[in-house]
């Protein structure tokens, strides 16, 4: 489903990502995991088109997306929940969510989508009309993720869903990607949570550096000696 | 006339005499240009009435964008009020010169030293200026600048007792003379004046702190400076030398009126100069001020059929300056000055 | 009992606070408040109707300027010469339309002629919104990567500049303006008489703002706009095209005061720098209130055009330029970032 090819990015004369490959496929869950500032958000905004990459390329179902803008890429069916959220904070949670359907046309198919992830995030429904920006951080992350499924996207870019979260919120947030899934959604998620990640995931791929040092099933990672040492704290 | 250049040679004559013309602001090519610019009424053509009268007008105007550069190019904030500051300090000159008596205020004194009084006037209100625009960030203080110009503007317009109002008023000559020769000379001496004063600013550590100011206040106060004080002061003496200027204009043209002084319009036509010649340099503005007046007055000499042309180049060549060289003439000067140096450094 | 005794107190500290937290904003209504009273005393009904004329075209420009800043984050100072286009326009429109109407005699056609006039200036304007767009900001939007607010500040400027000096080249310096739209006798109202074209004037700036808000609100492009102006990348990752937006943006705020300087063609006139007064006053609205705020726009337009009035009524036309400038004065150093405050990405920015 989604390609990276010996990708190089960063920002303006600062190279962050060297020579990274990484394969997604269909209705798998991959983790991407790393030190802070190792370049995982960097690899998250190069494939949803927010910075260009200076080398290499991203194929998406075959297609090369690597020169194709945002909002095209977010057409083409990938979501990007990213670390700083984005959200709007002046418009309504209702509103908020109507707009990540934004690209979606049938009236009828967004409310059937709001409407499921109104059952998904019950805290949601009952904020619908409160303004984004005075919702708590924990609700803003839902918010955010769940404007990201409003476009019914394929593939999920999720950025470190559980900053900032207490546990069982955390718990929750594992629990609603786990259930998208199910549904056949494809997820690609940044953690620092390393210990659940691994074991919610399939695969999972370590980013240091900006390179990708080791990558394989996620029951393997757990059992793995660089990364007990470096990320299990074991 | 930049001083960015190093000279190996620091023991003898000739250095030294290089390291005090950096100090003061020149390369040796920007003191030459100088000389060639003071000796150029001198010989024909440019010695005929109406070209020293362009030579005038181009130093005056490269008197103005060298003010206005020190405040936009160092702490990036627009005067938008900048002609308005101008033509207060040439109304007060004018005023205190004034020996009309149907006006309210005839004082007489000698325009030599109103000029200074205009001048100080100009400075009282960049001072007021500079304190009201502290709390607003960039695009407001420029919009604030620009609402005090209007006022002041208006308020020259209603005091007609003092200011004959829109009907213009006639200040005194500093000279009476039919050729305009010692004008040029007492331009030329104001704008290297204020050249080399400002140079010397933004050279100390005054400069560096404006530099910071310019590009983060938060930063910059967050590292120790007080941005209040760079940004009273930067005004103030923007605004004092404006008003100097201002008063030059007053006792060389002899004629005053808001509209042809103070308006908005005028504002941006220094403006386009200080852009077009590079921010931050204090000199990119002069070399284009000159050449820039011949142009013009060519052409309005040779269209005057064609009302506001000028204006609409002016226009079209800030707009495409802005979008595709936004260094300015400075900028590119520097550019191709670092290239030379590196394609000498690969020959030897 | 002790329930109501001790409510009342509770609501009178915290009415108390609430006008502490919002102190400009209620010094500014009552302020109001008591202009509109002296102004409708002393001058009447034709000066409420000035002010509303003139409050809804100000409200108009400064809804221009506010989304141009929130959406694109442009101070956009050309936005006089909109005005000036759209009056030009109408004026072009309307004088040969309205000759060849007078000669049908139908009375229909004859009042239709100042519509068809304004619908044209509106058109002309997002136009040239989308020329200008497209041609100007488009590229230096893609090349600039910092100091974006300072430079498309100045390249409205030298826009500003063209715009002027190019009408001036083609046009000549000479006023164009017609007496009045409609030809027929004033409305009594209230004992005065008002010209019918006030009364036009006023209910299509009040028809714009209303069609612009409900856009704003209620529409998915509409909301698209907000979107872009709170968070652009936001925008972006829900599939929002940005150059779609600002160049729709900028070409409503061009149409629509282009519509202003139409529907005022017969009070201003159209000559090369008529735009110099109605972006000085949108400008100063947007300082009131604070840049990028829609709703405060509105509402500043009329603060505004009262606060003229009162000058003009109280002190005299020819104060008009530094009465203003020292209410602002006053006002900013009350609330630096205008009365309803504004959060608008770009302001921090230099
Ligand atoms: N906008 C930017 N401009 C310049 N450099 C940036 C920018 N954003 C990030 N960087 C740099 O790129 C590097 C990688 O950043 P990135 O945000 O991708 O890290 P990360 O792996 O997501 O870290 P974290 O776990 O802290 O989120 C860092 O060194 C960072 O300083
Ligand atoms: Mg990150």
């Amino acid at each position: 489903m989604l390609e990276l090819k010996k990708l190089d990015s960063g920002y303006d004369f600062l190279q962050v990502l060297w020579d990274v490959s990484l394969t997604v496929e269909d209705g798998e869950f991959i983790a991407l995991i790393g030190p802070n500032g190792s370049g995982k958000s960097t690899t998250l905004r190069t494939i949803a088109g927010l910075i260009k990459p200076m080398s290499g390329d991203i194929l998406f179902n075959g297609e090369s997306i690597k020169n194709k803008p945002p909002h095209i890429i977010s057409r083409m069916g990938i979501s990007y929940v990213s670390e700083a959220l984005n959200l709007f904070t002046d418009m309504s949670v209702q509103e908020n969510l109507m707009l990540g359907a934004y690209a979606v046309k049938e009236k009828e198919t967004q409310l059937n989508t709001l409407d499921y992830i109104y059952e998904l995030f019950p805290r949601l429904k009952e904020r619908k009309d409160q303004l984004a920006g005075t919702m708590s951080g924990g609700e803003r992350k839902m918010l955010a993720i769940a404007r990201g499924m409003m476009s019914n996207p394929t593939l999920m870019l999720v950025d470190e869903p559980s900053l900032g979260l207490q546990p069982n919120l955390t718990y929750d947030v594992f629990a609603a990607l786990l259930k998208l899934v199910k549904q056949g959604v494809t997820i690609l998620l940044v953690e620092q949570n390393v210990n659940a990640t691994l074991d919610i995931t399939d695969r999972a791929y370590i980013l240091e550096q900006g390179k990708i040092v080791m990558s394989g099933l996620s029951r393997d990672m757990k059992a793995n000696e660089h990364v007990r040492n470096a990320y299990l704290g074991i | 006339m930049n001083s960015t250049a190093t000279y190996e040679e620091k023991g003898t004559a000739w250095g030294k005499f290089v390291s005090f013309l950096n100090k003061i602001g020149f390369s040796p090519l920007g003191f030459f240009l100088l000389i060639i610019l003071a000796l150029l009424p001198n010989f024909y053509p440019f010695s005929e009435e109406y070209i020293v009268r362009w030579l005038i007008m181009g130093a005056f105007l490269a008197a103005q964008a060298v003010a206005f550069d020190f405040t936009a190019g160092y702490i990036n904030i627009v005067n938008f009020g900048f002609a308005a500051l101008l033509g207060l300090g040439a109304y007060t000159s004018g005023i205190f010169a004034n020996t009309t008596p149907f006006l309210l205020f005839a004082p007489g004194l000698n325009p030599w030293l109103t000029i200074w009084l205009g001048a100080i006037m100009a400075g009282l209100v960049g001072f007021v200026l500079g304190i009201l625009t502290l709390r607003l960030r960039g695009i407001f203080a420029a919009v604030m600048a620009w609402f005090v110009g209007i006022a002041l503007m208006g308020l020259v317009n209603n005091l007609t007792e003092l200011t004959r109002g829109p009907l213009g008023m006639n200040p005194v000559k500093f000279i009476e003379t039919p050729n305009n020769l010692p004008y040029f000379y007492i331009i030329l001496a104001m704008m290297v004046m204020i050249y080399v004063v400002l140079k010397l600013v933004v050279g100390s550590n005054i400069g560096l702190a404006f530099k910071a100011i310019g590009q983060n206040p938060d930063a910059a106060r967050a590292s120790g400076i007080n941005p209040t004080k760079y940004l009273v002061f930067n005004f103030t003496l923007s605004a004092f030398f404006a008003g100097l200027l201002g008063g030059f204009y007053a006792h060389f043209f002899g004629s005053l009126t808001p509209s042809t002084l103070m308006h908005t319009s005028k504002t941006v036509e220094v403006l386009a100069i200080a852009y077009i010649g590079g921010r931050g340099s204090l000199w990119g503005g002069v070399t284009i001020a000159f050449p820039f007046v011949f142009f013009i007055e060519f052409l309005r000499s040779n269209l005057s059929s064609l009302p506001g042309l000028h204006l609409v180049i002016y226009g079209v060549l800030m707009v495409t300056i802005m979008i595709y060289y936004p260094a300015g003439f400075s900028g590119f000067y520097f550019w191709t000055v670092a290239k030379v140096k590196t394609l000498i450094k690969k020959n030897k | 009992m002790t329930n109501e005794t001790s409510a009342a107190p509770m609501t009178t500290v915290n009415f108390m606070t609430w006008v502490k937290d919002n102190l400009p904003v209620v010094v500014v209504s009552v302020f109001s408040i008591i202009l509109f009273v002296l102004v409708g005393l002393k001058g009447g009904a034709p000066q409420v109707f000035n002010v509303l004329v003139t409050g809804g075209m100000w409200a108009l420009l400064a809804t221009g300027l506010a989304l141009v800043f929130g959406v694109m984050n442009i101070p956009h100072f050309a936005h006089g010469e909109s005005f000036m286009v759209g009056a030009y326009v109408a004026y072009f429109t309307f004088t040969p339309i309205n000759k060849f109407f007078l000669t049908t005699g139908s009375k229909f056609l004859i009042y239709s002629g100042p519509i068809l006039a304004i619908i044209a200036a509106g058109l002309a304007g997002c136009v040239l919104g989308i020329i200008i767009e497209r041609i100007i900001f488009a590229p230096l939007r893609h090349r600039t990567k910092e100091g974006w607010v300072m430079n498309a500040f100045l390249l409205t400027v030298g826009l500003s500049f063209i715009l002027v000096n190019g009408t001036t080249l083609t046009l000549g310096p000479n006023f164009r303006g017609i007496p009045r739209y409609f030809d027929v006798p004033s409305l009594e109202f209230m004992g005065a008489f008002i010209a019918v074209d006030r009364i036009v004037a006023t209910v299509i700036a009040l028809i714009t703002i209303g069609s612009l808000w409900f856009f704003l609100r209620q529409t998915k492009t509409g909301r698209a706009i907000r979107a872009v102006s709170q968070d652009e990348t936001g925008a972006q990752l829900v599939g929002i095209d940005l150059d779609f937006i600002q160049t729709l943006t900028f070409s409503l705020a061009t149409g629509t005061a282009a519509i202003s300087g139409a529907s005022l063609l017969f009070m201003f006139q159209a000559y090369p720098t008529v735009g110099l007064t109605p972006l000085y006053f949108a400008w100063y609205v947007v300082m009131l209130v604070g840049l990028g705020n829609v709703a405060g726009a509105i509402v500043g337009g009329f603060i505004v055009a009262l606060l003229q009035s009162a000058t003009q009524l109280f002190i005299g036309l020819s104060w008009q330029s530094v009465v203003p400038t020292v209410v602002m004065i006053l006002v900013l150093i009350l609330a630096p970032s205008g009365i309803f405050g504004s959060e608008v990405k770009g302001v921090q920015e230099q």
